[in-house]
């Protein structure tokens, strides 16, 4: 067998990674083949060299600038699973917000006179059925728009993510109070 | 002189909290010479290796929560490396002419620096940024950074046999270059 057909393994067997199977067939060639030595002993002086590139200096500005500029990126943006999601939360709680103000009213608070002494009790009733027709009576009566037309202020939920940050603020119109 | 990088095993970094930045500060500061000089062997080019281990820590420091420390990040470094390094090349299609090869450090009055073997060590330098892309990323892991052909075949992605195939190829490749190179200069 001619040499080249031994120097992929020679290459490997000069390193210690010749599979065993194999070791023992180069082994041989190698005890009868002048060049195939020399090649065999190039190669580990190369590979010293090469291990000789690893525990070379490096030069420390060099490292110092990257670590730096690591810093200051990660610093700057906050690359966390938890950083990188908080731009999409701010955008799902302003769109949140956004729906909730401006979703349309399909029974929007109307005005519910209530008569005076009658009372009580028809008010009641008409916020009991708010599809009846709204109670209002003629002038015999003393009109009077009852306390619980006032608008309520709306209620405030808040939502606190795990991002100090962020918090989410929901206004809820409310309903309002009947006597 | 010590190694640098070298105290460092293959083993699992104490874990501290996800992301937390003492820990991703340590972790950096253990792995950055390494990560740097794989990155110069792969680029043979000092800004572009400094471009990527910046590339490699910000993927760390994103990731880091998602790693199993039980598994080291060793690994997880030298592929991501690997990689980063790759996209870079490619990106930036540098041609690995002799020109471009920066010169070493400033050699320093020691044993180390002997002149004929410092001469041997840029010889063999050279001739690593001569060698494609597949192959010296294989040669540099396995013979410069020391890991087993199971560990290379793992950080690359490639079966035990086609890294031994890869790094058989390239010392082969580097023993014409160094040899042509070295009978030249005797």
């Amino acid at each position: 067998m001619s040499c080249s057909k031994f120097e992929t393994d020679i290459a490997l067997y000069a390193g210690g990674d010749l599979p065993p199977a194999r070791i023992a067939r180069v082994e041989a060639h190698l005890a009868d083949c002048a060049d195939c030595q020399a090649l065999a002993e190039d190669l580990r002086a190369e590979q010293a060299l090469l291990g000789e590139l690893r525990d070379g200096p490096l030069e420390d500005a060099l490292l110092a600038q990257v670590r730096q500029r690591v810093l200051v990126e990660v610093r700057r943006a906050d690359f966390s699973p938890r950083g990188a999601l908080a731009p999409l939360l701010a955008i799902a709680a302003a769109l949140l917000l956004a729906v909730v103000l401006l979703w349309p009213r399909h029974n929007p608070p109307k005005p519910v006179l209530a008569l005076s002494g009658a009372a009580p009790r028809a008010a009641a009733a008409s916020h009991a059925a708010p599809t009846a027709a709204p109670l209002i009576r003629k002038s015999h009566h003393h009109l009077r728009r009852p306390p619980a037309a006032q608008p309520s202020p709306p209620l405030l939920v808040q939502f606190v993510t795990d991002d100090p940050n962020i918090v989410v603020y929901w206004l809820i119109d409310q309903k309002p109070q009947g006597d | 002189m010590e190694p640098e990088g070298i105290a460092l095993p293959m083993t699992a970094y104490p874990r501290e909290n996800s992301g937390d930045m003492a820990a991703f500060e340590r972790i950096m500061s253990q792995s950055e010479r390494r990560v740097f000089r794989v990155a110069l062997r792969l680029l043979n080019n000092p800004q572009d290796a400094q471009d990527a281990a910046q590339e490699v820590f910000l993927r760390l420091y994103k990731h880091l929560p998602s790693l199993d420390e039980t598994r080291g990040y060793e690994p997880w470094l030298y592929r991501v490396t690997v990689n980063v390094c790759r996209d870079i090349a490619r990106g930036r299609r540098h041609s690995l002419g002799l020109a471009e090869v920066p010169e070493p450090p400033t050699p320093q009055p020691d044993a180390y620096h002997d002149a004929e073997r410092a001469q041997q060590r840029e010889i063999v330098r050279r001739g690593l940024s001569r060698l494609g892309g597949k192959e010296r990323a294989a040669l540099v892991l396995r013979d410069v950074e020391g890991l087993s052909t199971r560990e290379v075949a793992g950080i690359l992605g490639s079966s035990e046999n086609t890294v031994r195939s890869q790094i058989s190829t390239a010392r082969l490749k580097l023993r014409d270059f160094t040899g042509r190179l070295l009978r030249r200069r005797s």
